[in-house]
């Protein structure tokens, strides 16, 4: 008799819930890490380096389906195939009822793409993945320059503890009462938040402007203001956005949503979504909009806000909202209606967002073949996605509008500041 | 590289514009000799061309036969069967379209859609009873071989359509209702899909079962 091959699926974790409900040719919740070298890429070499990576990412095998009640990945043997860049950034990965990966790499010239559905991963995830991927490329590339010697690359987790669902694993959920959720006590006294208007691009594309500077001129003038550079990111963003908006709102806040990465709060290792948002604002109507003030405002909201108690209190009470039976019991495409009409509450209260993913490490020797990370992705608002590596820092500004008086304002800040940029666009 | 005076910037690849500005950039030697760092994405064809002119086509066909009636009236109502006509052909147009990427719960939505259908014209025709005599036991037998057939040519994996064989099983039950409670007149459709329902649900019982379980478990999961 022939043996039964039982069918192997996860849940969603928390986070991931959101994206499938929410993704739309609007907004397709896709998210991109480039890597640029100073050679082409060589397809065929890349290909094999992606099959070497995959061995180390079963969980990047999944396909997302849709259940009764819920989304569900399932294991999949579909065999990611490196392309050739020729859709626009970003393009759609989940399309309802299609049985495909949920991530795409392609290649242009001398960069390599890796774009992921955001349900799969988050930037910290994908990051580990495009990494060993690099890794594995430079290797197999130059065979001839590493022939005495590989440099050291350690998978840095256990493949189980790569597919973990750490949102289970350290919030309970405790069953909080969904009413005294509604009535948070900061609503009340928030006003109405910026938000901004603009001419839509053609067929929905992104509008992707990378700027990229030298990390260590970027920090000195970071450091200048007394800032870290997310800070100081930050406040320029708010700034350029308050700088550029029309005066009959003036006196709305500017609010950023910044996601916290969860990994350095709570041990883990997963390459799953495990991150969280908090929102960053800046009160203009009440304070002063020199620039030096917003700072110090910015840098204030980060402290009050990347406090393990504040991560843990809204994560419970997220899992609690998950874990409610009411909740659990709603079909499926009741609970998309749901998750979008929450979203679009939710988006209300912000006017942009910004992401860090940080310094991007791999072994020294590679650094005479990678000239610059960058990351970017889909965006409903403008999106500010920031990584560095080296002394390479990519400030990418994506944006669904036509408009480039932000990004102008916020460059331009920074090149009469002294720093030398590069600008590149993908329109 | 090209350099943006005006934003102080510069600027890679093969442009005309400063990105930031909109300024034109000067065409100094040398700087268009650059590789392009992004492709250049042609604009989307418009593929749905063919779905607008059946939409204008039906709505002038209404447009025209509610006129032609208002000129030349009849005894019958028929440009209310035209409407009615279309918005069942739409209907049942629109979950083919929006399920084309997934053919067995396709199939089991126009089950589904068509024994509706066929019911409610029925009913609206003065009841003759050719919907439950006929079309919907036939269309629930008829799903089951289509389906078998489907998953055979398509060399479709158990798991992918083993719920929905499951689903048309217990839809040809049900003309065991219409058996049961007396509202046929013809009945060897409705015994002839019952009977082979029952044969079909075992079938798939007894040599599916752990599929099916392991199925339900991961699409129901709450």
């Amino acid at each position: 008799m022939r043996q039964r091959k039982s069918v192997e699926w996860t849940r969603l974790d928390n986070a991931s819930k959101i994206f499938p409900a929410t993704c739309s040719n609007k907004d397709t919740k896709v998210f991109r890490l480039a890597c640029e070298l100073y050679n082409a890429v060589d397809p065929e070499m890349l290909q094999e380096a992606l099959n070497i990576t995959m061995d180390y990412f079963p969980f990047y095998k999944s396909v997302l389906r849709k259940g009764v009640f819920w989304y569900y990945f399932q294991t999949s043997d579909l065999h990611p195939v490196v392309e050739r860049e020729s859709d626009p950034v970003c393009a759609p990965i989940y399309l309802d009822d299609r049985k495909n990966l949920l991530f795409r790499v392609s290649y242009y010239h001398n960069r390599i793409n890796l774009e992921i559905f955001h349900a799969l991963s988050d930037g910290t995830g994908a990051l580990w993945f495009m990494k060993t991927l690099v890794y594995h490329y430079i290797r197999l590339r130059h065979k001839e320059a590493f022939a005495d010697q590989i440099p050291e690359f350690k998978p840095n987790a256990s493949i189980s503890e790569k597919m973990d669902d750490s949102f289970g694993r350290y919030f309970e959920g405790r069953d909080l009462d969904i009413l005294k959720l509604m009535d948070n006590p900061n609503k009340a006294k928030t006003a109405r938040t910026y938000r901004i208007r603009g001419t839509r691009l053609d067929e929905n594309k992104v509008k992707v402007i990378e700027g990229s500077m030298s990390t260590k001129e970027a920090l000195g003038l970071a450091h200048e203001y007394n800032a870290t550079l997310t800070v100081f990111i930050a406040a320029l963003f708010i700034y350029a956005l308050h700088k550029e908006r029309p005066v009959r709102t003036k006196n709305d806040p500017v609010v950023l949503s910044v996601p916290i990465n969860l990994r350095n709060f709570f041990q883990s290792e997963t390459t799953r979504n495990f991150f969280s948002t908090m929102n960053i604002g800046y009160p203009f109507g009440q304070e002063s909009p020199d620039f030096q003030d917003v700072i110090r405002g910015v840098s204030e909201d980060f402290r009050k806000e990347l406090t393990a108690e504040s991560l843990n209190q809204r994560l419970n009470q997220l899992m609690s909202i998950e874990k409610n039976l009411l909740t659990r019991i709603i079909p499926l495409p009741f609970k998309d209606y749901s998750l979008r009409l929450a979203s679009k509450i939710a988006d209300r209260g912000i006017t942009a967002a910004i992401t860090n993913i940080g310094q991007i490490l791999l072994p020294e020797e590679f650094k005479c073949y990678i000239r610059q990370f960058s990351l970017c992705s889909s965006a409903r608002m403008p999106h500010i996605s920031i990584c560095s590596y080296n002394d390479r820092l990519a400030v990418s500004f994506s944006s669904p509008f036509r408009e480039t008086e932000i990004q102008r304002t916020f460059f331009e800040f920074l090149s009469e500041n002294g720093i030398d940029i590069e600008i590149t666009c993908n329109l | 590289m090209q350099y943006c005076s005006h934003c102080q910037v510069c600027i890679r690849g093969n442009k005309r514009n400063c990105p930031l500005c909109g300024n034109i950039l000067p065409e100094d030697d040398g700087a268009y000799d650059q590789q392009e760092i992004y492709p250049v994405v042609p604009p989307f064809y418009e593929r749905h061309l063919a779905l607008r002119i059946m939409i204008f086509a039906s709505v002038v066909a209404l447009v025209v036969s509610f006129v032609v009636y208002a000129l030349f009236p009849s005894s019958i109502n028929w440009p209310v069967f035209a409407l009615f006509g279309l918005i069942s052909m739409w209907l049942s147009l629109i979950i083919v379209i929006k399920k084309r990427h997934h053919i067995t719960k396709n199939i089991m939505w126009q089950v589904t859609i068509l024994s509706f259908l066929s019911v409610i014209w029925d009913w609206g025709t003065g009841w003759r009873g050719w919907s439950l005599d006929f079309v919907v036991p036939i269309l629930f037998v008829s799903a089951m071989f289509v389906l078998y057939v489907t998953a055979k040519i398509m060399k479709l994996r158990a798991r992918d359509y083993i719920t929905y064989f499951l689903l048309d099983g217990l839809l040809g039950i049900i003309p065991v209702i219409f058996l049961l409670f007396d509202w046929i007149h013809v009945l060897y459709p409705s015994v002839i899909s019952v009977a082979v329902s029952i044969i079909f649900l075992s079938a798939i019982l007894i040599f599916q079962g752990e599929n099916i379980k392991a199925e339900l478990a991961k699409r129901m999961h709450i």
